[in-house]
């Protein structure tokens, strides 16, 4: 049976390990081997919150009959309908799996990148962990209230990590980012408030089955159309997705990493449960032309911005609008083949990013920002340049890499779809995708360098990274690891009422 | 052995590292490692002969677990065409290792060049020994790294623009076979390329875009005119041996997939229609073009290199002349599409075409390699400085001209033999054999006209120059062509009866 305790285990720990990495912190800053001890308590954090996900996933899957939806509220269950509540499905069982390693992915690297051995910035990481904690909270929210506190402290509480350096530029674009943020909430709130008038009630259940019998629906589509702006505009889809370049870019790379790895994915989650599993059509609104429309526009836009920058750190920033972009064209089937691409897209997306932006930070260091000062990195720095070529190559879609599959998946969800003529525009932009990163790959290993000095990459910068290459290609030759936790999920999905 | 194509795949695979670390210390140890590699696979894949020849449906096949949830097998499996094919790719990769010992002497990084040749290797020969569609479009984009760095590192000017140019071409074609592969999965839920036959059967309406998108994504590796813009800065500029395997395999890749998938898998479900009979039609339109094209351009270049590559891009004309001929009348229900006589040619002209083109442009690096120049109006009276290099350019020459006894003649011979038999029934085809009878006769002229600029008359400017005829192991590499041309030429059947024993559906 999973209680009550059981879910809110891992986001329990995780907060309760945030706060305590403080006064932690304070003793270990006192020790001689400061990097040592900050890997170990890490190490420490995410071994009980792994094993708290880990007890939750067994739980659940050991029910005599996993149940599609299950619901846990925090009160009894006569007055459920105003009561917050959880919620346990493949989905979200998921999703907190890829988020707690994701997560450990990048303290791994964040502990070697913000060099603990120097300056151990507790704040940093407390933040951290704290944000990952708001976004498992968010997965296994089981009402519109709870998804949108977890889901707006994690968004709201990433500007902290924007403006980790306090560079002006960091600093303007943390600004940009939490005014579309507030924006954002307040749009999201307003519908909300509008679905609670029409249904009395902001669970995801009830609020379902309200709807579908609902008469008159125009207050309904307003209310839609307020919670759909405000968390496309959180997702970063084009018209609305100006302040991710910006934000991306400015910041530290670990935190780049974070962001693009787990809030990012977090964001596309939000929009799947909203859209796919609460406003399924068509027993409510048909939304999914509307919602082609804007995965067109926003896999155009992303792609041809990331086709003329000439900083390769916003060229990465701008293929993470068009990741948008590429999720949404699975969201708009509604099928289980379009949500096990999504789901399949969320690890491989969340990986390749957080590995292309963490080999940059590591090659920023050496002042190589522009395409420019690519030029000959092949032979200044091999491996980190290996590395930035296979998060290429997945990115383009070439097979034996995640990248591929993850296309693959989207494509075929889409083709058979109404809106097949989105898979012609998706393999169009992937063609335009390869064409600029090959322009990378070209200035890193054709081009000649102005100074043939060979570098000395970091030994420690680099273990983080080939562990995110190493999954790639599992996940890209071997994709069964990951499909087979996807596919309870998609078992589950025509189950859903 | 039962698990004789799963060697074929793993032990290259496993022999990147070795290849590697042998090329550190010796590139010529790593040479005859990848040539030995590729010696074990012919092996392996002539050891499933037998029980193609056996069975009822000759057809050897092996499955493993792979993607369940995706419908999704590693079914590896061998028929005719493919072991002939696969056959002859390793023979040129074999050729390729041994000639590299000599041609690639005193360049840099060699070790990595050998190992993405091993990597190439795999996906060379994975494409023609899988039914599964999901690795085959694995197969066909591993060709196309390895292809890339060796163009562009290896290569002769401005190669890695013309590494780009090839890598973004044939990419941009290999996502439109994405999408075809995927409607296939989506509309019949099946990955495997025999089941998605049947069942595409049901549903000739979406099988006719599939169809197209297959094909054109296909055509762009085959360097059909006019998707050919990639094929002769990435042939002229590449390493010698890279550009044999470039014109004698990969392209040919390209017209194995239309043969196995557009034609042998998709086209069923439309035959018979109209739709079929003009998709038929427009690809006999665009393979007359290209032969048309690529042989007038063959006729007029001046770079060594470059008139071979438009030589190729003629002879895929050619191919696709041969593919158009596919019998186009539907198939009875539970019938079989059997093999003709144009389309056995086609098959043989890959493989002919792979051998001596593989040839020609090893004479040519050598050449190159010799007298480090690659105008022809510079060159002349090489015959009697590089005796060797100007026999293997004559036999290749000759062979692509279509001249008996090589091996390209029986080849063209049985792709007209099967167009004068189609045109009893559909006499569309008359004027376009009659003009690739044409285009014969211009590819015998930009032959000629190559091996007497290059080897006949009077040495040019810088006849005082000593050139010497080429090392052994590029001897020994050519000689092994050499054979197969002739070989093939006079006693083609150990292919033509392995190939007759395929059928379609």
């Amino acid at each position: 049976m999973v209680e009550l305790f059981d879910v809110v285990l891992p986001i329990i720990s995780l907060v309760a390990f945030s706060l305590l990495t403080l006064p932690v912190f304070k003793a270990i800053r006192k020790s001689h081997r400061k990097t040592a001890l900050t890997l170990a308590w890490f190490s420490t954090v995410f071994a009980v919150t792994g094993a708290a996900v880990a007890n939750l996933t067994l739980k659940y899957y050991g029910l005599p009959s996993p149940q599609p939806f299950l619901n846990i509220t925090v009160t009894d269950a006569a007055s459920a309908t105003l009561s917050s509540a959880f919620m346990i499905d493949g989905v979200s069982v998921y999703m907190a799996i890829i988020f707690t390693a994701l997560s450990a992915a990048v303290f791994l690297y964040s502990v070697f990148y913000v060099d603990s051995s120097q300056r151990p910035s507790e704040r940093y990481y407390a933040v951290m962990l704290m944000l990952t904690a708001a976004l498992i909270g968010g997965v296994f929210s089981g009402d519109l209230l709870t998804l949108f506190i977890f889901w707006e402290a994690a968004a709201a509480g990433s500007g902290f990590l924007m403006v980790y350096k306090k560079t002006p530029a960091a600093l303007n674009s943390a600004l940009k980012y939490l005014v579309m943020i507030i924006i954002a909430s307040a749009f999201v709130v307003f519908g909300l408030s509008l679905v609670y008038g029409l249904t009395g009630t902001l669970n995801f259940w009830a609020v379902k089955q309200a709807l579908t019998t609902l008469a008159d629906k125009h207050l309904l589509l307003l209310a839609f159309v307020f919670i759909a702006a405000g968390y496309a505009i959180e997702a970063a889809v084009v018209p609305f997705h100006f302040w991710l370049p910006d934000a991306y870019a400015a910041a530290p790379a670990s935190s780049a990493a974070f962001l693009s790895a787990l809030i990012d994915q977090g964001s596309y989650y939000v929009l799947i449960r909203v859209l796919v599993f609460i406003l399924t059509p068509p027993g409510v609104l048909d939304w999914t032309f509307m919602l082609a429309v804007m995965a067109a526009l926003t896999m155009v836009v992303g792609n041809l911005f990331a086709l003329i920058q000439d900083d390769v750190k916003r060229l990465i920033a701008n293929i993470c609008v068009a990741d948008v972009g590429y999720n949404l064209v699975a969201i708009t089937s509604v099928t289980s083949d379009g949500l096990r691409g999504n789901l399949f897209f969320f690890l491989v997306g969340g990986v390749t990013t957080a590995l292309a932006f963490m080999t940059l930070g590591l090659i920023n260091r050496y002042g190589f920002k522009t395409l420019e000062d690519f030029s000959g990195l092949g032979r200044k720095m091999p491996l980190a340049s290996l590395a930035l070529f296979i998060a290429a190559l997945s990115f383009a879609g070439v097979p034996s890499t995640g990248g591929f599959m993850a296309k693959y998946l989207v494509v075929s969800a889409v083709v058979n779809s109404k809106f097949s003529w989105l898979a012609i525009i998706l393999v169009l932009m992937s063609v335009l995708q390869t064409a600029y990163l090959f322009r990378l790959v070209n200035y890193m290993y054709a081009k000649k360098p102005k100074d043939e000095t060979k570098i000395k990459e970091p030994f420690k910068l680099l273990v983080p990274i080939f562990i995110l290459v190493a999954i790639i290609i599992i996940v890209g030759v071997y994709p069964n690891i990951v499909l087979d936790l996807i596919e309870h999920a998609v078992q589950q999905f025509p189950l859903i009422p | 052995m039962s698990f004789a194509l799963l060697l074929v795949f793993l032990l290259p695979a496993l022999g990147v590292p070795f290849v590697y670390f042998a090329g550190k210390k010796s590139p010529k140890a790593a040479a005859i490692i990848v040539a030995l590699l590729a010696v074990v696979n012919i092996a392996l894949v002539l050891s499933t002969v037998p029980s193609i020849l056996g069975s009822s449906d000759h057809r050897y096949v092996e499955s493993y677990n792979w993607i369940p949830i995706l419908n999704s097998e590693f079914t590896l499996f061998a028929d005719g065409i493919s072991v002939s094919m696969a056959v002859i790719t390793s023979v040129l990769i074999v050729v390729a290792a041994l000639f590299s010992i000599n041609y690639m002497e005193g360049k840099k990084n060699l070790a990595v060049y050998y190992a993405l040749l091993t990597l190439l290797s795999i996906g060379l020969v994975g494409v023609f020994i899988t039914s599964n569609l999901l690795l085959f479009y694995f197969c066909w984009e591993l060709m196309l790294v390895p292809a890339y760095f060796i163009v562009g590192n290896w290569g002769y000017r401005d190669a890695y623009k013309a590494a780009f140019k090839l890598f973004i071409f044939t990419h941009a074609g290999a996502v439109f076979v994405l999408l075809g592969i995927g409607a296939i999965y989506m509309v019949t839920g099946a990955t495997d390329m025999f089941t998605a036959q049947a069942a595409l059967m049901n549903v000739p309406d979406v099988a006719k875009w599939i169809l197209l998108a297959l094909t054109a994504g296909f055509a762009v590796k085959m360097a059909v005119v006019p998707l050919h813009m990639w094929l002769p800065d990435a042939h002229s500029e590449a390493p010698a041996t890279m550009s044999a395997l470039l014109s004698g395999v990969i392209i040919s890749a390209g017209a194995y997939a239309i043969l196995r998938l557009s034609l042998g898998t998709v086209f069923p479900a439309v035959a018979g229609t109209t739709v079929g009979i003009d998709f038929l039609h427009g690809l006999t339109i665009f393979g007359v073009i290209s032969a048309f094209f690529g042989s007038f351009i063959a006729l007029v270049e001046t770079d060594i290199k470059r008139i071979i590559a438009y030589s190729s891009i003629a002879h895929m004309g050619y191919v696709m002349f041969g593919l158009s001929l596919f019998p186009s009348a539907a198939p009875e229900v539970g019938g079989t599409i059997a093999i003709t006589s144009a389309i056995t040619g086609t098959v043989l002209h890959l493989i002919n075409h792979a051998v001596s083109k593989g040839l020609l442009f090893l004479s040519a690096g050598s050449v190159m390699h010799q007298t480090e120049a690659r105008d022809i109006r510079e060159m002349g009276g090489l015959a009697g400085k590089m005796p060797f290099t100007a026999v293997s350019s004559t036999t290749a020459a000759l062979s692509i001209a279509g001249t008996p006894p090589f091996a390209c003649f029986i080849s063209e011979f049985l792709i007209f033999v099967g167009a004068f038999e189609v045109i009893k029934a559909d006499d569309f085809y008359l004027v376009p054999t009659a003009f690739m009878l044409i285009a014969t006769v211009v590819s015998l002229a930009y032959s000629l006209r190559y091996t007497s600029r290059v080897f006949l008359g009077q040495p040019k400017n810088g006849g005082e120059k000593t050139i010497l005829d080429v090392p052994n192991w590029m001897k020994a590499a050519m000689a092994i062509l050499i054979v197969f041309v002739i070989v093939l030429g006079i006693w083609p059947t150990f292919f033509v009866d392995l190939i007759n024993t395929v059928s379609f559906v």
